[in-house]
């Protein structure tokens, strides 16, 4: 194992143990014991133990709805967590349940339109394209479109992940037409971005998605040319990745 | 290091947590804040490790999680003399209580805390170099001790499938009862313990009276029980954690007490019982001291001696203790003891020896046996099971808390195929 991971993890385990004693005495300290053992879940996660993982991640859940006035935020993002490892585990019924449970907690918090429910909409979407269930991906990927149009503007780039989203979702549905906008659409926000929301390697998908479009269309040339476009920037890239864990997230969707 | 980590679940279980760390203190020459006695020679010659945890100031922690779904008797140990010893981030304790009900221990109040529980071990496990095992006390007739219980040793399992789980389960007797659902709740823990323990010490409340009555001479109470539960805990790691001739580990102690997978429901014995306060002056001789280890009436679960027989036996004994004594009377007591006819009848006993004996002895032993008898007590929890489950009573407590019917019908069919079995092996 990373040795820094390691050193990582056992820091990370003192300051839940500590917070823990200082909860046991202190009822109202709970919500840093939370923030600590949220800490931990997510580098056993790092570590691969999801098992582990799993059993922090439903102890702070516990431990947020212990307290004299709930936090929606707080219980909304545990369960956003939780479902995310389920997700990264393959239990997709079980991502599935706590993604729906942290929106409805959202719905009656009051945050339904925070951007943390549309991360969550978007990533539910995910989860019903690999489940094969078309329609209920489209619905929430509309769904946290609008929402992060409202947060962060038309042109911005979450905005153009979930157009990407949505464009291979209908790819893979077979509807070409509508794939061909949503990319359209992607590469057009990501071609304006201003520099510190660019991503070389997102444009270059973005690319590569489009051209895979044209090619189902029979537009070879115009495929050709965004193909072109995308090797030449992963070329000048030299393999460097910015945010090799996104970039993790992408190869899922292009594998589908 | 072979470190041990004791889980406490429940009333019971924390009562006996009580009475043993007590008792293991001493033992170590420790005080009762964990720092070592000035002038005790016990610290030097000890595995302290096995059980202890030490930190920077020199200080040392049971390895222990204690566990309670009512706070009542963990908040007597933080009360008492020991306030300065458990660690604060190990002690689980929840308000609501499972209310004598096994389904509220096991799935509604224990779906809630058992995450917690299980990080509180996963840390103290990290904290051991070479864990062989776990110890879990606990009563199978409550509600925490027996649903939670039986949640934590599922988890346990799954999480640790290669470590020795070993169980002393207080088993009820309506001697001394609580409440009427305790038959329920002690099928359903007992098959818990059937999948996912390695060993099961049962220590039977109706014969612990008994025990008690009659070497104290007076009445007695939980207190005096849990001091016995405490003896057998103690010496049954005794060769782990003091240097001996022989040394007996949880997994030399499952390779010889279970002779057939399933059958490892065990009972025990402790001499020399004498009540408190009096062991200073006793000085048995061997022979008395290993005749008493094995007495019939001395051991802990009402075993039916007169239909079953000896699967294997091991005893430990401690103190001033000659080995040429312990090979010249355990040849006789061997031939004394009734093995079933397949069972090898020289290599049937393992024999354990530690040098300190427990505090206020000189010497004691104690006898671990796996004896078809034990079928006696599953069958007396079946029949009073089966009375008031034919009648519906009770029942829809567990319903309504998500145990069907067809659970506690498959839970009392796999304990009565328990008992079979071990009347079959006789």
């Amino acid at each position: 194992m990373d040795p820094n991971l390691e050193r990582q993890i056992a820091s990370a385990s003192r300051s839940v143990e500590e917070a823990r004693r200082v909860a046991y005495h202190d009822s109202t300290r709970i919500g840093a014991l939370v923030e600590q053992i949220s800490v931990l879940a997510d580098l056993r996660q790092k570590e691969g133990d999801f098992r582990k993982a799993e059993s922090l991640y439903r102890e702070a859940l516990y431990r947020a709805q212990e307290q004299r006035k709930p936090d929606p935020e707080l219980l909304t993002g545990i369960h956003s967590l939780l479902a995310h490892l389920y997700d990264r585990w393959g239990r997709m019924d079980q991502a599935c349940q706590f993604y729906e449970k942290a929106l409805k907690i959202a719905e009656a918090g009051g945050i339904a339109t925070s951007d943390k429910v549309a991360t969550i909409k978007n990533n539910l979407a995910m989860i019903f394209k690999q489940l094969r269930d078309y329609q209920k991906a489209e619905l929430y990927y509309q769904e946290a479109l609008e929402i992060f149009q409202r947060t962060d503007g038309d042109q911005s780039a979450r905005v153009a992940s979930v157009f990407n989203n949505l464009g291979v979702l209908y790819y893979a549905n077979m509807d070409v037409e509508h794939a061909q906008q949503m990319h359209e659409q992607a590469l057009y926000i990501r071609q304006n971005l201003a520099n510190d929301q660019m991503d070389s390697a997102d444009l270059s998908q973005t690319y590569i998605n489009l051209g895979a479009v044209y090619k189902a269309s029979g537009d070879f040339q115009k495929a050709e040319a965004c193909v072109d476009r995308a090797k030449k920037i992963r070329a000048s890239m030299n393999g460097y990745h910015p945010n090799p864990r996104r970039a993790a997230a992408l190869l899922i969707d292009k594998s589908l | 290091m072979r470190e041990i980590l004791s889980i406490h679940v429940g009333q019971c279980g924390n009562q006996i947590a009580d009475r043993f760390w007590r008792l293991a203190l001493r033992e170590h020459g420790l005080t009762e804040a964990g720092t070592p006695k000035e002038g005790s020679s016990a610290a030097a010659n000890t595995n302290m490790e096995v059980f202890f945890h030490k930190v920077r100031d020199g200080k040392y922690i049971p390895r222990a999680v204690l566990v309670d779904l009512e706070p009542g008797v963990i908040a007597r140990i933080e009360g008492g003399d020991m306030a300065q010893l458990f660690d604060e981030s190990s002690i689980v304790r929840k308000i609501p209580g499972a209310a004598n009900n096994w389904a509220r221990g096991y799935n509604v109040e224990g779906e809630r805390v058992i995450d917690q529980i299980m990080n509180v071990i996963d840390s103290a496990v990290e904290k051991t170099k070479g864990l062989q095992g776990f110890l879990m006390t606990h009563s199978i007739g409550g509600g925490s001790g027996s649903g939670l219980g039986s949640l934590i040793l599922e988890r346990l399992r799954q999480a640790y499938p290669k470590k020795r789980i070993f169980t002393f389960s207080v088993a009820p007797s309506p001697l001394i009862s609580d409440s009427a659902v305790e038959p329920y709740n002690a099928i359903l823990t007992l098959q818990r313990i059937l999948d996912n323990a390695d060993a099961a010490v049962i220590l039977d409340n109706e014969a612990l009276f008994r025990i008690a009555k009659s070497k104290l001479q007076r009445s007695p109470n939980y207190m005096d029980l849990n001091q016995i539960i405490a003896l057998i805990v103690s010496s049954v790691t005794a060769s782990l954690r003091f240097p001996g001739k022989l040394n007996t580990d949880l997994s030399e102690f499952v390779t010889n007490l279970v002779p057939f997978p399933g059958n490892h429901f065990l009972t025990a014995s402790f001499a020399p019982m004498r009540a408190p306060g009096q062991e200073g002056q006793m000085r048995t001789n061997f022979p008395d001291l290993a005749r008493e280890t094995f007495s019939q009436d001395n051991f802990t679960a009402a075993i039916d001696w007169q239909q079953g027989v000896y699967l294997a036996a091991s005893a430990l004994f401690r103190g001033d203790v000659k080995a040429k004594d312990v090979d010249e009377n355990m040849a006789t007591i061997r031939k004394s003891l009734n093995y079933a006819s397949y069972m090898p009848s020289s290599g049937g006993l393992k024999l354990g020896y530690a040098e300190t004996a427990p505090e206020g002895y000189a010497s004691s032993g104690l006898a671990l046996v796996n004896h078809t008898g034990i079928a006696a007590v599953f069958e007396r929890l079946i029949a009073q099971f089966d009375i008031m489950f034919d009648n519906h009573a009770y029942t829809h407590w567990y319903e309504n808390a998500g145990v069907s019917r067809d659970m506690m019908a498959s839970a009392r069919n796999n304990i009565a195929n328990l008992a079979q079995s071990y009347r079959d092996a006789s």
